[in-house]
């Protein structure tokens, strides 16, 4: 097993004692430098594959966190118990634990298998990667649902008993739909959250939109500037559309809200 | 059939007493936690009084011969010798940990609330504002932190007068990140908060003949920072935790040291459960500050009921 | 008393904690029969409704419905209520259904109708209630009238046997208080069982086979209402009485 998070921070340390050298006496060139410029842009093909792999590890870690946290979320909520005590415990360690601790936990404590897929194979870093963001997402999102389930009105659950609907089917019928379309702001929250952070991957070496730009920068030093604006650009553009197209979701699902149902 | 309702009353008394033995056990880890803390920081400023600076506050040798004699915890009298070993480290990291949450809070709030105010009652300026905030929201903190330290290399422009407060003037670096960042996040509460003051409040402001700002001042902020405090403990927490992506830009913080102890001893999963354990500890006492704190200011009769 | 009364609460107790809410209330019912429970707020009334469909635990006693022991613990609880329905006093709407997806959804989840039939249904209840006109609205677009006649053609698209009707008007402006005692007055005339706690006076005079008066958990008086209403043998259903009336 490499030792990807220490090679992240020693090459952070040698790189930035080049950085200061080559600074000294001149001013770092302000989004000038055509040259560098042009660095970036005949390595955009690069850069491009690194921000597929972005999307991917949110889509797939919003995903683990969905299914792991929408059913915890209801164990806090409908629950009792150990289990519920066990739930609440486990979110409050991944809530209180920065995400790179998590991840480096993932990558070299659990220590995820290669996954072989026969097609293609998955490395440990992107199983880490997604395990790490998908599990602390899931508790963030289990909060989501808790609240969003709690909100909903104890005289629904009742009416849904009172036609004859069992406990849980009413909760399913009645309470999650309402709950689910409450939950969409800070689900969208949520979204860029882990969109974002999917760039601390960085930290177990996954070859990510920030990791690209990192390794692009040590390669021509004089670009730094001009290849982290150029993905901060790409981060800012995807964080922008995820929001407005879950804004527009939001519309669509929307039901009329009133003060009494 | 009338008695029905008796066990559950016992089930629950056991409950509560279990809650309150467990209460009181977090209660006592956080004083041996920050006890541990201050001690070795102080320890530290005043140049080794206790033990020699560097050394741990009880000699591993003891822990390990101790536990060595106790049946059943024998099996970890090594690992836990070896714990107590790198406790000055830890300290030393969550020093820096501690200060750079802490100090780049308060400047990000500084810089928050004219900005949330803008927002609010500004015209050109609140698209400035609003510009600000969704470009430091909409990028990794990550990248931010690059700009900063790579792109712009500010590390070798800090002020004569800042660069012998700390060890390493890139920690300087670290705390304007944090500081331009979360002061984004703040704007974002703060933001929330005025707007969920009653417009008749301003109303009211004005024609008592206050001035729009200070009416904003002396009426809208008191109440819309209270409003606050909920999503502004949200911050400090994340600050807490994100605090440590300044190991990325050689800042020595407490994830930095942790991950240079596992590289040289090669005991990761100890060194990262544990790191995780002082992160949570941290986050814990954060957020337990934090209520408190919103207890003390509430307003009688305003806002939520606080149970307890 | 008979023993085949359709329905018979008998001695019915309940506590919260330590507090007593029912001390033994009996009353009866025969098929067909309206009748209306009154009292002040807090009286019990709501809870005893409640107990019949199990919405609320009973501790003591007995209610039978058609023959069948409603408190005994064997008793599947979704079977009792899909044939006892209830009317709340704040409506309880899905406030994510529209009208017609209200009352389809006990039909479709309940009866396992299909989503035709139970949408058939749906629409041939809210033509009861008078709303074939607003099918496709949802609660919070509606009226308070209109929300509450919604929450009857629910109850009713189960064909249930017993009618609860948990104060149907108590939440509603006086002004949209009579489409809906004209549409309970409807069922009566089609002779639906129904158990109702209201404070509409003139309703139950109109309607009630009997009138049961509760006061702090237990039954003061019971009778045929203009026996109960004209002269009630009881001090304080008299001046309950006249407290309501000076209301009106």
């Amino acid at each position: 097993m490499s030792v990807a998070g220490t090679l992240a921070l020693a090459a952070a340390e040698s790189l930035g004692a080049v950085a200061s050298e080559s600074a000294v006496g001149a001013a770092p060139a302000f989004i000038g430098e055509a040259a560098d410029w042009e660095f970036v842009f005949r390595n955009a093909d690069y850069l491009g594959v690194g921000a597929l792999l972005t999307i991917g590890l949110t889509v797939a870690s919003i995903l683990l966190g969905f299914l792991v946290g929408f059913p915890a979320g209801a164990v806090e909520v409908y629950g009792d118990g150990s289990l519920k005590r066990a739930v609440s415990v486990a979110g409050v360690v991944l809530r209180g634990t920065p995400i790179v601790v998590i991840l480096i936990v993932m990558y070299f404590v659990v220590g995820v298998p290669q996954i072989n897929l026969g097609v293609a194979s998955v490395s440990s870093a992107v199983t880490a990667g997604i395990l790490g963001l998908g599990l602390r997402s899931a508790a963030y999102q289990s909060q989501i649902f808790r609240a969003a389930l709690s909100s909903v009105d104890a005289g629904q659950l009742e009416a849904g008993r009172s036609i004859g609907l069992s406990r849980f089917e009413a909760v399913r019928h009645v309470v999650v739909p309402q709950a689910l379309r409450r939950s969409l702001p800070g689900f969208q929250n949520e979204f860029t959250i882990v969109l974002k952070d999917t760039s601390i991957v960085f930290a177990i070496g996954l070859a990510e939109l920030l990791t690209r730009g990192y390794d692009l920068f040590s390669e021509q030093t004089t670009a730094v500037l001009e290849v982290i604006l150029f993905i901060s650009a790409i981060y800012f553009v995807l964080t922008f559309t995820t929001n407005r197209a879950l804004d527009r979701l939001g519309d669509r699902y929307a039901i009329p809200e009133g003060e009494s149902a | 059939m009338a008695s029905a309702t008796r066990p559950t009353t016992v089930r629950e008394r056991v409950a509560e007493s279990d809650r309150s033995v467990g209460r009181l056990l977090l209660v006592a880890a956080g004083a041996l936690f920050w006890g541990w803390l201050v001690v070795s920081w102080v320890n530290r400023w005043v140049g080794g009084v206790l033990v020699p600076v560097g050394q741990p506050l009880v000699p591993p040798g003891a822990v390990e011969a101790t536990l060595a004699g106790v049946p059943g915890l024998a099996a970890y009298a090594a690992d836990a010798a070896f714990v107590v070993e790198l406790t000055p480290e830890f300290a030393r990291g969550t020093w820096l940990t501690v200060v750079i949450t802490a100090v780049s809070l308060g400047l990000g709030f500084v810089i928050a609330v004219p900005l949330a105010v803008t927002r609010v009652y500004g015209r050109v300026s609140a698209w400035v504002s609003l510009a600000y905030t969704e470009l430091l929201r909409g990028t990794p903190l990550l990248a931010q932190l690059f700009v900063l330290y790579y792109g712009l290399n500010l590390a070798s422009y800090v002020p004569g007068a800042l660069s012998g407060v700390f060890a390493r003037n890139v920690v300087w670096v670290a705390i304007l990140g944090f500081t331009l960042n979360g002061a984004a996040y703040q704007a974002e509460y703060i933001r929330g908060a005025l707007e969920s003051v009653e417009e008749g409040q301003i109303t009211a402001g004005r024609a008592i003949g206050l001035s729009k700002l200070e009416t904003i001042y002396y009426v809208v902020l008191p109440q819309g920072l209270r409003y606050a405090i909920p999503s502004w403990t949200n911050e400090f927490v994340y600050l807490i935790k994100y605090s440590s992506l300044a190991a990325f830009i050689t800042v020595p913080e407490l994830y930095y040291r942790a991950d240079q102890i596992a590289s040289e001893t090669f005991r990761y999963t100890l060194i990262f459960v544990l790191t995780g354990v002082m992160y949570l500890a941290l986050v814990l006492t954060a957020s337990k500050v934090m209520a408190r704190v919103e207890g003390a200011v509430a307003i009688p009769g305003l806002g939520a009921e606080r149970g307890e | 008393m008979s023993d085949d009364d359709f329905l018979r609460v008998a001695d019915v107790s309940k506590w919260y904690g330590d507090e007593q809410v029912l001390e033994d209330v009996s009353f009866e019912m025969d098929r067909g029969d309206v009748t209306v429970l009154i009292g002040p707020s807090g009286s019990g009334k709501s809870t005893m409704l409640r107990c019949v469909n199990r919405l609320a635990e009973a501790q003591e006693g007995s209610i039978l419905l058609d023959g069948e022991e409603v408190l005994s613990p064997d008793l599947d609880v979704d079977d009792l209520r899909r044939e006892v329905g209830m009317v709340f006093q704040g409506f309880n709407l899905f406030a994510h259904l529209s009208a017609r997806g209200n009352v389809a959804l006990g039909p479709r989840r309940v009866l396992g109708l299909s989503d035709a039939d139970a949408g058939e249904r749906a629409e041939e209840q809210l033509d009861r209630v008078g709303l074939a006109d607003q099918l496709d609205s949802y609660p919070a677009e509606l009226s308070g009238g209109q929300k509450q006649r919604v929450g009857i053609a629910r109850a009713l698209a189960m064909e249930p046997k017993l009618m609860l009707f948990d104060e149907p008007t108590s939440a509603l402006d006086p002004e949209l208080i009579g489409e809906v005692l004209e549409v309970m007055h409807g069922l009566v005339d089609e002779g639906m069982t129904m158990l109702v706690v209201t404070h509409e006076m003139s309703f139950a005079r109109e309607v009630a086979d009997e009138v049961v008066f509760l006061d702090e958990g237990r039954v003061v008086e019971r009778g045929p209402p203009d026996q109960l209403f004209e002269r009630p043998d009881e001090e304080r259903t008299g001046r309950f009485l006249e407290r309501i009336a000076s209301h009106d």
